[in-house]
């Protein structure tokens, strides 16, 4: 700091407009993940049934645990109600489905919607709370949501059974029943997924959920509307929820209350809490301890909160910031 | 005269029994550097949180450019184009000094969120516009060294300057800088001084509370003085100097050092 600072022309002018849009250049974590992807491309190839199976549900829940993240480690807030959201998309496509005859397919767009719809709706009068008192709201609708679909609300929820017998979805006219072609499906979903939350990194949209759960007041002097971005985070988060919802209901064939409840959005908040937030690898860590670990050692499924609850006091308290903490360059 | 930039009538701020603020008046005239000075806990960071929405006014009125704007959310007043900085350095930690001034840039981003998660031509070439924006700046400030150091990491004076530049950067209309000089050395107040008079002469109106008399006598065209929230005096910085009430207020009852180290600025000054 040396020297007189020109401040001849302190205010800036307008940024100069740069000609061409600049490449994207692939991160080296960006290229491991995308040959990480591709190499699960194989599993059908060279896993048996089970694996083929283990390896789409990973797929699924990597989308909801990382719609989460998007509320709860990009945005700041304490959702701890997320499973509703997964719960939404995985009926609608269900009973649009079973009661209706709609193909899965025509049931996508419905359910994302719906879910969206609802995560605006929910989120909008409880964003301005505070983080424990947002925390005990979403506790709130998560317990109404699994009332309703036990009291088989509106005739079509099954109750507390559920529905079964979720069809598979068809494409120009071919099934794609089989494990392999599910899988391939939600891997395509997966990747989908983790490019649009690779692209919210650096966008405007990324840093400025970013700015607000840092600092809201000094973001709100910047000229950032908390309540909007918070309700769009949430909105966003419900979306991409709602769209591993469907997944799920076709890949089960079959949904129930009992894959929504409460402590399955414990679950996911504790994922994004021990993985690393607003980190894509701590999360897919997250998923991997949470969901498939247990379905490997199916023995000691029971024993899941048991392993993962130690694992989360000790990481909680040897590494609050998670396994995989964001990096600085991922930073938006 | 013609409309003040910014003016309070009879602003009033009572937090539970305590009345921070008192019916306050003063006017901003375009194209000043305005101090707002008196001892400690006279309640100017709160006039500040009052102008910038952070606390609604329990009485009188704030008029920017003639238009009512009291309790206006902050958001809304960074609209009109009033920008601050905060005396307790409100940087946001983790992210470098770039992505940090970026965040100035929010109202003049053109990038919807929907153009962000797709990664679109446009966006991308918006969010490398304006790294490059932020670059130009954190040159002129002479920050560019510490562009992608941790903001919050780096030496107190050179954190004032980065929120400096983030306020810079969302071009403000009026500039409000809260002790600005607080925690800076001679050499980098001095620097300060500079700094503030040629963000004047770029056509900035700046509002200011400093405790440095030597930082509040030699940038201000105006003063106010308050004390127990109420307006004291007001004048030029010469009137304000030989004020004997300002001079009482410094020295008054209140026996502590700041106090007396400021009041010791205003008669050094006068001297």
């Amino acid at each position: 700091m040396n020297g007189t600072h020109d401040m001849g022309a302190a205010v800036p002018g307008p940024a100069a407009g740069a000609a061409a849009a600049p490449r994207r250049r692939w991160t080296r974590p960006a290229i491991a993940g995308a040959l990480l992807w591709l190499a699960g491309l194989g599993v059908p190839l060279v896993l048996d049934q089970t694996w083929v199976f283990i390896a789409a549900l990973f797929a699924v829940y990597a989308v909801v645990a990382l719609s989460q993240d998007i509320v709860l480690g990009r945005a700041g807030m304490f959702d701890m109600g997320h499973a509703v959201y997964f719960g939404i998309g995985a009926y609608v496509t269900a009973i649009l489905n079973l009661q209706f005859g709609w193909p899965i397919l025509a049931t996508w767009p419905v359910a994302v919607i719906t879910a969206t719809l609802l995560g605006a709706v929910l989120a909008a009068p409880i964003v301005r709370l505070r983080g424990d008192y947002l925390l005990v709201a979403t506790i709130g609708f998560n317990a109404i949501f699994v009332l309703a679909l036990n009291n088989n609300v509106g005739g079509v929820t099954g109750g507390g059974d559920g529905l079964f017998g979720v069809g598979a979805p068809s494409l120009f006219g071919w099934g794609l029943a089989s494990q392999s072609a599910m899988f391939y499906l939600n891997w395509l979903a997966f990747a989908f997924t983790l490019w649009l939350i690779h692209n919210l990194e650096r966008s405007h949209l990324g840093r400025t959920l970013h700015y607000l759960k840092l600092d809201q007041l000094a973001a709100g002097t910047l000229g950032v509307n908390a309540g909007r971005y918070r309700v769009l985070a949430f909105a966003l988060g419900a979306a991409l929820a709602g769209f591993a919802g469907t997944l799920f209901a076709t890949l089960m064939s079959a949904v129930s209350p009992g894959a929504f409840v409460f402590t399955e959005s414990v679950t996911l908040f504790a994922i994004v809490l021990v993985g690393g937030q607003g980190s894509i690898p701590g999360v897919l860590l997250g998923t991997v301890l949470m969901f498939v670990v247990p379905q490997v050692f199916r023995g000691f499924a029971e024993y899941r909160y048991f392993v993962f609850g130690i694992a989360m006091m000790v990481i909680m308290v040897l590494r609050p910031q998670g396994i995989w903490p964001r990096g600085k360059g991922s930073a938006p | 005269m013609s409309e003040a930039l910014l003016r309070l009538e009879q602003v009033g701020m009572r937090f539970s029994g305590l009345q921070a603020v008192d019916a306050l008046d003063f006017s901003v005239q375009a194209g000043q550097v305005f101090g707002l000075i008196g001892p400690n806990g006279a309640g100017k960071t709160t006039v500040f949180n009052l102008i910038t929405g952070v606390y609604r006014p329990t009485s009188g009125k704030v008029w920017w450019q003639g238009q009512d704007i009291t309790g206006a959310a902050p958001h809304r007043v960074a609209a009109m184009g009033i920008f601050r900085t905060f005396q307790t350095i409100r940087l946001f930690a983790g992210l470098t000094v770039l992505q940090n001034v970026q965040a100035g840039l929010h109202l003049q981003t053109r990038q919807q969120w929907w153009q962000g998660l797709l990664g679109t031509p446009a966006q991308r070439r918006e969010e490398s516009a304006q790294r490059a924006q932020v670059g130009e700046l954190l040159e002129r400030l002479d920050l560019s060294k510490v562009a992608d150091e941790d903001a919050t990491s780096l030496a107190y004076g050179l954190q004032r300057r980065v929120e400096l530049a983030r306020a810079l950067v969302a071009r403000p209309k009026l500039l409000i800088l809260d002790e600005p000089a607080a925690g800076l050395n001679d050499q980098e107040s001095l620097e300060l001084n500079r700094t503030i008079l040629a963000i004047r002469d770029s056509g900035v109106t700046v509002l200011l509370v400093e405790h440095d008399m030597n930082v509040v006598m030699n940038v201000t065209d105006r003063i106010v003085c308050i004390s127990f929230g109420r307006k004291i005096a007001e004048g030029t910085p010469a009137q304000i100097r030989s004020n004997a009430q300002v001079i009482e207020a410094y020295l008054g009852k209140d026996d502590d050092d700041d106090a007396l180290a400021a009041a010791h600025g205003v008669q050094g000054a006068a001297a």
